[in-house]
């Protein structure tokens, strides 16, 4: 499954029309021609990938883009040529490559019944080829709601520069919209993001409290990096300022989730918990806490979304704000509590997924690359359950205590939306060292296997 | 405090006079219409024969069994209704109150009401939730404290309308 970066789902698809499914085929046709170009991109035995050359440092990076800021421009390949660095745009970079896939989406587009999903189309297709993605993201973000096809591909996730966390990487995914989930989880967020939170720093918090989309889908096709993060949840775009002005989209891939919760999660379960403690648990009460907490993290990046935390804290962003938002989404459980909204048992199965997901990265994807930023955020979190006490270890096996893994939760999330807001790069190293040993961790491991 | 008209002595469901007219009409679209429906349903798969293999009938047997439940819900809703009228303007929390709170660095603003009312997604929330059970009879300024086995917050009251 992991070696070639595509993946096709065989979901049960809502009812589509012959037009709908002509321009779906097509536009999975598209997204199988992500791979070779993601291929290009991928390096797993460097930190930059591909994107720089292979064994340049930093500063060698840095003092080169004072001159040139295009070398650290999100779409761009950095090659030493003659001794100089020399940054050349990804659409010509990767022209053959791109022009089939860009071919397919006109097509797709000549053909489609839909006027404001044909446009769309056409925009991504001639973004391939001229670089210009924020046209593309843009169109994405306004032309096609609540439409039933979706077509996310190009340059987007920064995941595979572990060196500066700003080039982007090659994906594709299609999916149908899963209208009855959608409703639901639509719903959901309308109860979370309708209260404010108090902000740490408000001058320097993005607002789109008010433009958050989300939708639930039954995917057809990961390719490029999405095959290898195989995300459940994305919260996109990335760019803050787009964010402020058109808002975000988060799309749900019901596929993976069930994916991921059958191979990793609820085998994780089984083997970190004790029988005693697992009996109070069904399978569909872990896999329900998996979907939502995902959910929740995606809802709780609008609550974390600071302007300048990629420039303060560099490459060690990610770590700091996927885990932020996973242990904010959680945090946000409490008054869904006492509103009636969530049940206790819900708020206990969405920790317990949790713990079992963050197990299952540490002990048994840690090599997995493009879940580097996750598996240390994974880390962070569960050191800190077992130093507060939160959680007990005995013999491998893992107790918790759900009162005080929710004081330890609300702890934990004041310290990340801290760094978020105001912190420096030095201030997360600190903090990532203090509590990023994975081999405190390592007691679990005999009953993980 | 909002005036309570008594209408039976067993446990209480509090609900607006449009609550409980929404009581009033969906038991008489269960009684009138949705029974009759059902009814015929079921006699036009009993034609169809045997009732082992009818999955018309088996469905139909379903959607009875449903509707009945409701109405037998409903009737004792009826029975245990206490009704809300316009609450005069108090200085503290009452069902039927408007409120602006402050609790874990959020602000909200949501309406008490009986459970039955409640819609988290409208702004309702139930009197018999932790947070309403907790905030009935506090004032602008007051603190509370609100808890579950996990969860304890402190809240503030910032308005009351």
């Amino acid at each position: 499954m992991y070696k070639k970066p595509i993946i096709l789902f065989n979901p049960n698809l809502p009812k589509l029309s012959k037009n709908e499914r002509k321009v779906l085929d097509l536009l999975i046709e598209a997204g199988k021609l992500i791979v070779p170009i993601y291929l290009q991109q991928e390096n797993n035995k460097y930190l930059g990938a591909n994107f720089y050359p292979h064994g340049i440092t930093k500063k060698e990076i840095e003092k080169a883009a004072i001159k040139d800021p295009s070398i650290l421009d999100p779409y761009t390949i950095v090659e030493k040529r003659g001794g100089k660095l020399i940054a050349t745009p990804y659409h010509i970079e990767y022209e053959k490559l791109l022009k089939p896939v860009s071919d397919q989406l006109f097509k797709a587009a000549q053909i489609s019944n839909n006027k404001p999903f044909a446009n769309c189309l056409r925009i991504q297709a001639k973004s391939l080829l001229d670089g210009n993605y924020e046209a593309a993201t843009i169109a994405w973000m306004t032309s096609k709601h609540p439409y039933i096809l979706d077509l996310c591909i190009g340059p987007i996730e920064r995941y595979d520069d572990k060196l500066f966390f700003v080039k982007t990487s090659y994906q594709c995914w299609v999916g149908v919209l899963d209208k009855n989930n959608t409703e639901r989880i639509v719903k959901y967020k309308d109860i979370i993001l309708s209260s404010r939170r108090k902000v740490l720093m408000p001058s320097e918090k993005v607002d789109y409290y008010d433009k958050v989309q989300v939708r639930v889908d039954e995917t057809l096709i990961f390719s490029g990096l999405i095959a290898r993060t195989m995300f459940i949840g994305v919260n996109l775009p990335n760019n803050v300022n787009l964010m402020e002005e058109y808002g975000s989209e988060i799309t749900v891939f019901k596929q993976t989730n069930a994916y991921r919760f059958k191979n990793y999660v609820w085998p994780a379960f089984n083997k970190i918990f004790s029988s005693e403690f697992k009996k109070l648990f069904t399978s569909e009460d872990i896999e329900n806490g998996h979907l939502y907490q995902v959910v929740l993290h995606e809802l709780a990046h609008t609550y974390l979304r600071y302007r300048n935390s990629e420039k303060n804290l560099q490459d060690l962003f990610p770590i700091i704000d996927e885990l932020g938002a996973s242990v904010m989404g959680i945090k946000v459980c409490g008054s869904l509590i006492l509103k009636d909204i969530m049940t206790q048992k819900q708020l206990e199965s969405i920790m317990i997924a949790f713990m079992a997901r963050n197990f299952n990265l540490i002990l048994n994807e840690k090599n997995e690359k493009s879940k580097y930023h996750y598996m240390v955020g994974g880390t962070i979190f569960l050191n800190y359950l077992l130093e507060s006490g939160a959680v007990k270890e005995a013999g491998g096996i893992s107790w918790p205590n759900f009162m005080k893994m929710f004081v330890s939760l609300d702890e934990l999330a004041s310290i990340l939306e801290r760094l978020l807001s105001q912190g420096t790069r030095e201030d997360a190293e600190i903090f990532i060292k203090r509590y990023g040993n994975i081999d405190k961790l390592q007691r679990f491991k005999k009953a993980s296997q | 405090m909002a005036k309570i008209v008594k209408i039976s002595s067993r446990k209480k469901v509090y609900v607006t006079s449009k609550g409980l007219s929404n009581i009033k009409f969906e038991l008489e679209f269960l009684k009138k219409e949705k029974r009759t429906e059902v009814a015929q349903r079921l006699k036009t798969a009993r034609e169809f024969g045997d009732l082992a293999e009818n999955s018309e009938y088996d469905a139909a047997l379903d959607d009875q069994i449903l509707i009945e439940r409701r109405i037998s819900r409903l009737e004792e809703m009826l029975k245990e209704a206490q009704v809300i009228t316009k609450a005069p303007k108090t200085d503290f929390v009452v069902i039927g109150s408007t409120i602006t709170i402050e609790m874990d660095g959020e602000v909200d603003k949501f309406t008490i009401v009986g459970r039955v009312e409640a819609d988290p997604s409208k702004k309702r929330i139930s009197n018999e939730s932790p947070v309403g059970a907790a905030l009935l009879g506090a004032k602008v300024g007051e603190i509370v404290e609100v808890a579950t086995p996990i969860v304890r917050y402190k809240c503030k009251v910032l308005e009351i309308k």
